[in-house]
């Protein structure tokens, strides 16, 4: 059996695209506190990718954890050149973490689609369309 | 999302190319949250530029360098340094100089150049009904909670606001968004604005994002407790909005909210002294510093403050700062509070406060500036938001009491704990 492309459509929250490998959580992900910008590592005691870099990945999250301060570290973390290239989200992010993506260029996409999550895998390529909604493993 | 004339001229271009930067990232923020247009924005209290943060200056010199200029009026929010005074609060010039250049774009702007988490004690008082922008989580929280305009917890994209004086209409800019999800019982007396930030502070660990509606409060809150109540609950919690029957219009004080059927949630002395505790981890001799003005001092406070220490001495070895914006500070220096201040050896700080200046250890400043955070064994704070980020972004232990406390504690170099109401 050979690999086939398969996409899931779901909705662009912020447009662009880009592609990387799957990092992918499943604790709610605060962009103020969970992670040093300097090297994009994952320092939040509570969370699964603790001691992970997120420079350069598609980042797969269950939720954002709230933060008004969120858009400043993800707009850091791209200054660092430590940001993840996407964020592929089960639930739409809080306002913030959707300024930051924006002004960072990390296109979002939200789906909603089961078969998405349980069929993704860490590590996988992912290709994520801000603008066309969808997201691809390659 | 349905776009009025204005809007799309903006989107062309007619205005500018800031504006039409402004207009599109505003667009597409509508979409995401299902925006059905645009509301008329009022005011915005926007991003200053952070000296503390790599390239974060150059996002408003950019815009500012492209021609930009705000629409609606507009007041900056808190910066990195002390730009008239940095001397005196150990900043390296280097910073001072790279955060006044935000201070210059934000001028070119039309910006007024507040440089403050409280610019309504700086006069930017949004009315009733009015949308407005903030960056502030604390003006987001006093401007739905005690003014009655319309506010949410926003980031960068306040510019945007001010650059367009348009905002997608979401979050608490529609009415069904903010009614109460949660009856607070408050069975607790609160005195004084270090009381009300405690207070605040265990009632946003409880309800979240939630809006809470309060019941039980002895008296109304000032104006300062107000404001501290507001910011405690933004900093604990993500809440944006509470309801106090009486003071947040345009709720009906008549309604029983029993009838509502909100899940309660209880507050006893317990809770607010639960938070006083939880920050007094630090020495209680040998704390150098002690810091008053969480959020920055009204000129009310700065009064109480004078009065204080009035004849009093900071001890040897304890660095004491109020801090406040620039406007208070001037009103203050007219009617000669600054002088028992000062002559006490505390110094009046604008534009910053410890966990916004150069003593952060979690921001990324250009190596170059060469910024170094002083060694802090403990900071005395009188606010629980002030603790809460010494703890989270300093890093150093803490020690919370009242404001009266606090200045007897400067004054005497020994940790004088806030005393229970009934003590």
């Amino acid at each position: 059996m050979t690999e086939t492309k398969v996409t899931w459509q779901g909705r662009g929250v912020v447009k662009g695209q880009a592609g990387g490998p799957a990092m992918v959580s499943g604790s709610a992900l605060s962009f103020l506190g969970d992670v040093d910008i300097r090297t994009g590592n994952v320092v939040g005691q509570s969370n699964d990718l603790r001691g992970r870099s997120l420079a350069g990945v598609a980042l797969v999250l269950p939720a954002t954890r709230g933060s008004a301060g969120a858009w400043r570290f993800l707009y850091q973390l791209k200054v660092h050149g430590t940001h993840p290239c996407a964020l592929v989200m089960r639930e739409l992010p809080d306002a913030s973490v959707v300024q930051g993506a924006f002004l960072a260029e990390v296109p979002i996409v939200v789906i909603t689609d089961e078969t998405f999550w349980s069929s993704v895998k860490d590590g996988e390529a992912l290709d994520v369309d801000g603008t066309a909604g969808s997201v691809t493993r390659s | 999302m349905r776009l009025s004339d204005y809007d799309k001229s903006l989107i062309n271009g007619d205005e500018g190319d800031t504006a039409r930067q402004a207009m599109e990232a505003l667009v597409q923020l509508g979409e995401a949250f299902d925006a059905p247009d645009m509301v008329e924005v009022g005011y915005a209290h926007v991003h200053a530029g952070m000296a503390m943060y790599l390239d974060d200056v150059g996002l408003i010199e950019d815009l500012a360098v492209r021609g930009a200029k705000m629409k609606v009026p507009v007041s900056t929010n808190i910066a990195n340094a002390d730009m008239g005074n940095w001397q005196e609060t150990g900043a390296p010039e280097s910073l001072a100089k790279l955060q006044s250049r935000a201070e210059a774009a934000h001028r070119a702007m039309g910006s007024a150049t507040s440089f403050t988490c409280t610019p309504y004690w700086a006069g930017h008082w949004p009315t009733f009904n009015m949308h407005i922008a903030s960056i502030e989580s604390g003006v987001t929280v006093f401007s739905n909670s005690v003014l009655g305009a319309r506010a949410n917890r926003d980031g960068f994209f306040a510019v945007y606001a001010g650059l367009t004086g348009r905002y997608p209409r979401f979050g608490l800019h529609l009415n069904e968004n903010r009614r109460p999800t949660h009856h607070v019982r408050v069975r607790a007396r609160a005195r004084g604005t270090a009381d009300f930030t405690a207070l605040g502070y265990a009632i946003g660990r409880k309800v979240q994002n939630g809006i809470p509606v309060l019941s039980g409060l002895s008296r109304r809150p000032d104006l300062d407790e107000l404001d501290a109540l507001g910011v405690g609950m933004a900093t604990s919690g993500g809440v944006a909005m509470f309801i106090l029957p009486g003071v947040t219009p345009p709720w009906d004080e008549d309604t029983d909210i029993a009838s509502l059927k909100l899940p309660d949630v209880d507050i006893d002395e317990d809770d607010i002294d639960g938070v006083y505790a939880e920050f007094c981890n630090g020495l209680e001799t040998g704390f150098e510093f002690v810091h008053l003005g969480c959020p920055h001092a009204s000129f009310e406070e700065l009064k109480y403050y004078a009065e204080l220490l009035k004849g009093r001495r900071i001890a040897d070895g304890v660095q004491c700062w109020i801090t406040t914006n620039r406007t208070v500070r001037q009103m203050a220096r007219d009617q000669g509070l600054l002088v028992p201040i000062i002559a006490a050896g505390a110094k009046v700080i604008s534009d910053t406060c410890p966990i916004s200046c150069h003593f952060a250890r979690t921001c990324s400043p250009d190596p170059s500036l060469g910024v170094e955070p002083p060694p802090i064994r403990t900071i005395l704070v009188d606010s629980a938001k002030q603790a809460h980020y010494v703890r989270d972004m300093i890093q150093c232990p803490t020690l919370f009491t009242t404001g009266e406390r606090a200045v007897e504690s400067a004054v005497t170099g020994r940790f004088q704990p806030r005393l229970r109401p009934n003590d």
